[in-house]
């Protein structure tokens, strides 16, 4: 989809139907915090509304859309890095306002297989977890995954490459693990 | 359940991940709505780290301007001796006596001295040497004699500048004639 300039009304159709996108990678992008994730989504918003933030269809919008949620969670993480130091005023919480809602991470089925996937994940460096966040999460190309990561696309294959490397490894330790804890309740006496 | 595989069994514990994410995000419209109350909002009229900033600045714009006026007054000084010196092109010794003298009354009054820059108290040094100098080069240049002056003097100097006299005899002028060609006549 690409035209000059959207006018809201379409655009705002436009992040209707990405949001659920949107607040998977908002979430990705503040540490699975899902308050951090809704506030974050609530200043990007607030961005294309008074126009910070303009849409010129240089590429898709999904991709400008990821790349602006993951500056402004940047930006929110340094705030809140000025906040604890008492060097901006602390505007109210999202929590407070909000009905409280279920995490994602307690929703999950969380089976020691999901739950030692996610730990593996947040384990990896940040581009790493980015890079195969929005190829595997969002479904985004190479290409476009540079897009939103502002690298260029070889490097984003390397974090992509590597971070991938560096789960299956951990997938395999885990399931290793499994399987001798498996031999030894069949067969006791096994070393 | 089979952990090593393709790229197809991350992609599957991603799509579990994503399914509960769908399921915990917060509705479109009331986020959509907040932000639109948000931005409908007045802006925060004070800010801390903005007022930090400020009077940061303010500080540092003082005290460029206090120290452009100390320097303006130092120029000043040596605007007045550039004057001076224009004037009578040379120190006389009564101008650099009257500025010793100024400099050892001061010298004997701290309390009452100025507090100068040291450029400017180097400029007054230098200035002093030099008009020193100019008086030593003013005493010398009467008493002035050429290097080469003793050559152009010989004994015969009185002879040369007197005339002999019409009436005298010839033995008389002889003596003016010199020596050895005296004896080659005998």
């Amino acid at each position: 989809m690409k035209v000059d300039r959207m006018e809201i009304a379409d655009l705002k159709v436009e992040l209707e139907r990405l949001h659920p996108a949107s607040f998977g990678w908002a979430l990705n992008c503040c540490h699975r915090d899902p308050v951090e994730a809704e506030e974050v989504l609530q200043t990007v918003y607030l961005k294309i509304l008074e126009g910070k933030a303009r849409y010129r269809g240089e590429s898709s919008l999904k991709t400008w859309l990821f790349a602006v949620i993951r500056k402004t969670a940047a930006s929110e993480y340094r705030r809140r890095l000025l906040r604890s130091l008492r060097l901006v005023a602390e505007p109210d919480r999202i929590t407070d306002r909000l009905a409280p809602h279920e995490s994602p991470t307690t929703t999950v089925e969380r089976s020691e297989v999901q739950t030692h996937f996610q730990d593996a994940f947040k384990s990896l460096p940040k581009r790493q977890s980015e890079a195969l966040h929005l190829v595997f999460y969002e479904d985004l190309s190479l290409r476009e995954a540079a897009d939103v990561m502002g690298v260029s696309l070889g490097s984003a294959r390397q974090h992509y490459e590597r971070g991938k490397k560096k789960l299956r490894e951990s997938l395999e330790r885990m399931e290793m693990g499994y399987g001798n804890n498996w031999q030894r309740q069949q067969n006791p006496s096994a070393v | 359940m089979e952990i090593i595989g393709n790229d197809n069994r991350i992609r599957a514990l991603f799509s579990e991940v994503r399914v509960a994410d769908v399921q915990a995000a917060p509705g479109f419209t009331s986020v959509w709505r907040r932000a639109a109350a948000r931005s409908l909002q007045p802006r925060q009229s004070f800010s801390f780290s903005l007022a930090v900033v400020t009077v940061l600045a303010a500080l540092t714009l003082g005290s460029l301007a206090v120290w452009s006026i100390y320097q303006q007054g130092s120029h000043v000084r040596h605007d007045a001796f550039a004057e001076l010196k224009a004037a009578g092109k040379l120190f006389t010794p009564q101008i650099t006596a009257a500025v010793n003298d100024r400099t050892s009354r001061s010298d004997q009054n701290p309390v009452r001295r100025q507090v100068r820059s040291r450029a400017n108290r180097s400029f007054t040094r230098n200035e002093l040497l030099v008009a020193k100098k100019n008086d030593a080069k003013a005493a010398t240049i009467d008493s002035w004699q050429s290097p080469t002056a003793a050559l152009l003097t010989s004994p015969a100097d009185g002879l040369f500048k007197s005339l002999p006299q019409l009436n005298e005899n010839a033995n008389e002028l002889k003596s003016f004639l010199p020596a050895r060609a005296n004896e080659k006549e005998k």
